[in-house]
């Protein structure tokens, strides 16, 4: 078989299977069934993933527009076979245990063809090595997750609100609809597509290619010198920090959580979120900044992304540490994984060491990212069951509740000590690379910031996920309502979902290019830390509200220290205003040059001296003629005795 | 005496004879008439000789709903108009070229003032005081012209070439020359008016051409800036008086103003007599569809209107919408002075068309009525034919390849 039949089943299976609910819109029993036809779909790019993951790599290249270097490539490196891997498996469980959330949703068709669109660029975003091919994916996934964000478009169930209704910090409702939700997530990307859009442009116009791997990124720096550089890699980055959320564009993530549950964990796990991260490590892959050390501009770039991540990782641990809603809750700790993934990927520029040709940092990152995904899918997934069986979106949940829920109890457990860094769970050994890392930027190059922040940060996260365990199965408020019965394929679909994580953690073990993160584990400084976290983790658990934190700083937090004024404040305000500008003086200009005085004037101005001429008396016109030809022909001979 | 003057001979004497006659049997006028111009087209190169021809006997058949005090000659005046013009296409004698301006110009102050009953002398006296001014300042402008040619002084050339120009711009009203324009237009019988705007304009400005061309040397392309200011002038006098006039006449007055502004811009191409086939070709569609248009519009106005579609056709050719001949007429001079680099000067005239939209299609909705079977509509017709011909008959490259060979015929007259 051809190698480009699993690329095209890879990016279209989803989409077309999901094409004939689409078609059947009108029909319920019809949109009943059908969604199981999509998530088959998602199914084949599950087993296309495994193929490629198994069978192949390197680069495929397929013509589109060759004369514009626009082509179908597809790259099977290390990265994309993982990370396809785990994008088309969550993606998978995330749809079984969709068939059982979004059962009797008003409109499964909207849901699944976007949910399955999604997927697909996701998928396309990962395996892309054209840039421009990646933009395609990169823009399918923005409008997807418009359309799922703002799913439940009528705006008339609570449930679906992130906020409280009717709470006032200044001029600002802290209440978000999901219609609004998704307008903000979709302004915030496009924010960032665009420049994004101008830096592939640029690249396209100074390189020979658009391949991420073959272009030759030292040369292309060179050229581009010390500002050029620098403003590239912004232009570019820009599109990446609003993609996945990274400060100050934090906010439509947390208001993201307007969506189902089912996007909200596809949204934080695998894509979305994640694919700003990943397409920054995918680059650094082939930048290797490492080696470009004598490059100007380069280092500015990355201490950036070092100190964005790192500030959105403490801005969304501190953040997770006040709120009251299970999603916004896990948003915010989605918001600081990530930045730790752009900060230990950031990393590489000072790391040199490489296992089997990859750079430490960035096999760190990733795996990071990879166990964050399961994990953070797995705690979204049963969130969204424990909304439909509490209903509500506020943490709550007391230990008789959890023995009723035995299953998502037991799945939040594993999660949790498996996310925070637990010895010797999962994220324990990356993150003991993590710290490996961040020792050496300060043993190295003078930065004890980086060390310092990312202990903090740790220490903070592991007290907000013990929060949501604790305030949702152990010490919450007893549920106003409990519908515990049912819901045997979210079940399923949590409890795959938690198993992979003993996979990865068994991989980690298994594999060569990790085996340092085992070393690292053993190191001194690991094995403190780790266990500081298990000692804030309990502690957490034990108690879950400080008294200083359910109030003034709480609920400060729990605002996420007022950003939404920069999306709803200061953003619009300035919006409006410059709207005002152009329609107060820009609009009237116009009017005034086109409509009401100065063309109309000008035209008044000649029709009426061309009617004044119209006396209608043969002398007038008799003057006005001879003294014209009089005129001209003096003029003339002057000119004609000139010469 | 060479074969055609001697076709012409026989042509002219056939009119005269009908013309005495037609005292007797007015329609021995008109029978004449269209003889005479038969035999006139034989003279003719066929392809420009037969919209000639075409126009000549619209005009012709138009008189027909005027009853004026001189019935039957009318018929022999145009008929020499007719003739005049097909033979200023054969000729390559300086001197007919002005005797073909000076014939085709004299009938015209005896048409002018045509109406039902009696002779109307005021517009008669405005039109050819104008004309009288206008023929001389040609005249002695192209004789010193022709002077300089064979006996060359820079100061003569200038003189003669502003007062050739002048003496056009006066014949066919350009502004700041045109006062005349719009009252004639207005007070006379349309349908002498519709002679006046259609066949009297095609031999000046043919004329003014062939003198320009054959007397062209250095210091054309200089002054060929005056020309492109007076076309630009008398666009927009003629496009903004027609946007803020009422009157049908009054409109149609100034909507000729602007197109012998459009025609004017042909004369800048003399320069460069390689792109004379881009103008002349341009130029000519240019006054065969203004003549059409101006039939059409102003036999309209005498009936109180014709049929809608037609009006609306003509309104669009008079707009240069494609495929109709006005189309073509402003795309050859736009070409002609693209390869001359008058760039502003497209600009102008690009957004004189943009001006002239409105009160073409504001005139075709006011004079459009349903159909009905009469004269007016039957010339109606046939003018919509003439602008349709691109469409229907003759493809324009074929057009241009026949001016272009009659361009060069031009060029080795110089």
């Amino acid at each position: 078989m051809n190698d480009w039949v699993f690329f095209l089943l890879l990016f279209l299976a989803p989409v077309v299977s999901s094409i004939p609910i689409v078609l059947a819109y009108k029909d319920d029993k019809w949109t009943a069934k059908l969604p199981y036809l999509s998530v088959f779909g998602i199914f084949i790019s599950v087993l296309m993933s495994l193929h490629i993951f198994f069978a192949m790599s390197g680069q495929y290249s397929y013509d589109w527009i060759p004369d514009l270097g626009i082509n179908f490539v597809f790259m099977c490196d290390y990265l994309s076979r993982y990370m396809g891997v785990v994008t088309a498996v969550i993606a998978f469980f995330i749809a079984i245990y969709g068939l059982g959330y979004m059962k009797g949703d008003y409109r499964p068709s909207w849901y699944w063809f976007c949910f399955n669109l999604f997927t697909a660029s996701m998928l396309l975003v990962v395996y892309s090595d054209n840039l421009f091919l990646l933009f395609v994916g990169w823009e399918g996934l923005g409008a997807a997750s418009w359309g799922l964000i703002g799913h439940w478009f009528r705006d008339d169930d609570n449930i679906s609100y992130v906020g409280k209704a009717g709470r006032k910090v200044g001029p600002l409702e802290m209440s978000w609809a999901p219609s609004f939700g998704g307008w903000r997530a979709i302004s915030t990307i496009r924010f960032g597509d665009v420049p994004m859009f101008l830096a592939i442009a640029a690249i396209w116009v100074l390189s020979p290619t658009l391949n991420i791997s073959e272009i030759n990124w030292h040369t292309l720096f060179i050229s581009l010198g010390a500002a050029g550089t620098i403003i590239l890699m912004l232009l570019f980055l820009t599109g990446l920090f609003t993609k996945s959320a990274q400060f100050p564009f934090s906010e439509w993530l947390m208001t993201a959580m307007t969506g189902p549950t089912t996007v909200s964990a596809l949204l934080h796990s695998a894509t979305m979120v994640a694919a700003g991260a990943f397409v920054f490590l995918k680059l650094t892959w082939y930048i290797e900044p490492w080696h470009l050390h004598d490059v100007p501009g380069v280092e500015p770039v990355y201490l950036l992304v070092l100190f964005v991540g790192l500030i959105s990782g403490l801005y969304g641990a501190l953040c997770g540490t006040g709120m009251r809603e299970r999603k916004v809750l896990l948003a915010a700790s989605t918001m600081s994984s990530i930045g730790l993934m752009f900060a230990v990927g950031a990393t590489s520029y000072w790391i040199h060491e490489e296992i089997a040709g990859m750079n430490w940092a960035l096999l760190a990152a990733f795996w990071y990212m990879a166990i964050h995904a399961f994990a953070k899918a797995s705690l979204f997934l049963v969130s969204g069951h424990l909304i439909h069986a509490t209903h509500s979106r506020f943490l709550c949940g007391n230990f008789e509740f959890a023995k009723r829920m035995k299953p998502a109890f037991i799945v939040t457990i594993l999660a949790s000590i498996f996310l925070v860094g637990i010895p010797p769970f999962g994220a324990y050994w990356v993150k003991s690379m993590m710290d490996e890392l961040k020792l050496h930027l300060w043993h190295h190059n003078g930065m004890i910031l980086p060390i310092v922040l990312l202990i903090t940060i740790s220490l903070v996260y592991a007290a907000v996920i013990a929060k949501f365990l604790s305030l949702n199965f152990i010490k919450g408020d007893k549920p106003e309502h409990e519908h515990v019965e049912g819901g045997g394929l979210m079940k399923l679909g949590y409890g795959l979902m938690v198993s992979v994580l003993f996979v990865l953690t068994y991989g980690i073990f298994k594999f060569e290019e990790t085996q340092h993160f085992v070393h690292a584990g053993s190191e001194n400084l690991s094995i403190i830390v780790g266990l500081s976290i298990l000692v804030v983790f309990v502690a957490a658990i034990y108690k879950p509200q400080i008294k200083a934190f359910s109030s003034n700083i709480g609920m400060f937090f729990n605002d996420r220290m007022y950003l939404p004024f920069l999306n709803d404040y200061i953003v619009p305000k300035t919006g409006f205003f410059i709207a005002h500008l152009v329609q107060d003086y820009g609009n009237r200009a116009i009017d005034a040059f086109f409509n009401t005085t100065v063309i109309p004037g000008f035209f008044k101005a000649i029709s009426r001296a061309i009617r004044a001429i119209q006396t209608g008396f043969l002398t007038t016109y008799v003057k006005i003629a001879i003294g014209f030809v009089l005129l001209i022909l003096i003029l003339a001979s002057i000119g004609g005795m000139g010469l | 005496m060479t074969a055609d003057l001697t076709m012409i001979m026989v042509a002219l004497v056939v009119l005269t004879l009908s013309a005495v006659f037609s005292f007797k049997f007015r329609a021995l006028g008109l029978i004449g008439a269209i003889i005479a111009l038969l035999i006139g087209l034989t003279t003719c190169p066929f392809h420009f000789g037969i919209f000639i021809f075409v126009i000549a006997v619209i005009n012709l058949l138009s008189l027909c709903a005027l009853d004026g005090g001189i019935k039957g000659v009318d018929y022999g005046l145009v008929g020499l108009m007719g003739l005049a013009t097909m033979y200023i296409f054969t000729t390559n004698d300086f001197a007919m070229v002005l005797a073909a301006l000076v014939l085709v110009s004299a009938p015209t102050y005896v048409l002018v003032m045509l109406r039902d009953g009696r002779a109307n002398v005021e517009v008669g006296v405005k039109y050819i005081t104008f004309m009288v001014l206008a023929t001389v300042l040609f005249l002695v402008g192209a004789i010193i012209l022709v002077y300089t040619a064979s006996a060359f002084n820079e100061y003569l050339y200038v003189l003669g070439y502003v007062m050739l120009v002048l003496g056009l711009c006066l014949e066919i009203g350009v502004a700041p020359f045109h006062e005349w324009v719009p009252d004639v237009f207005a007070s006379a019988d349309p349908i002498p008016i519709s002679i006046i705007a259609s066949l009297a304009k095609i031999v000046p400005f043919v004329a003014a051409l062939w003198i320009l061309v054959t007397t062209a040397n250095d210091m054309t392309a200089s002054l060929s800036l005056f020309t492109a200011v007076l076309a630009a002038i008398s666009m927009f006098v003629g496009n903004i008086g027609a946007l803020t006039s009422k009157e049908h006449a009054r409109v149609l007055g100034y909507s000729t103003v602007a197109n012998m502004g459009y025609l004017l811009t042909c004369l800048v191409v003399v320069a460069n007599p390689e792109y004379l086939y881009l103008a002349l070709t341009g130029g000519l569609f240019l006054l065969f569809s203004n003549a059409a248009g101006k039939i059409g519009f102003f036999n309209a106005i005498k009936e109180k209107g014709a049929y809608s579609l037609l009006m609306f056709i003509l309104a669009f050719s008079f707009i240069g919408i494609p495929p109709l001949m006005g189309f073509w007429g402003k795309l050859f001079i736009l070409l002609s002075l693209a390869e001359m680099e008058y760039f502003w000067l497209i600009g102008i005239v690009v957004i004189n068309s943009a001006i002239s939209i409105p009160y073409y299609i504001r005139l075709a909705n006011e004079l459009g009525v349903s159909w009905e079977l009469n004269l007016t509509n039957i010339i109606c017709a046939a003018a919509v034919i003439i602008i349709m011909v691109t469409v229907l008959f003759v493809p324009v490259e074929w057009f241009s390849t026949h001016m272009a060979a009659m361009a060069h015929t031009v060029g080795i007259a110089l």
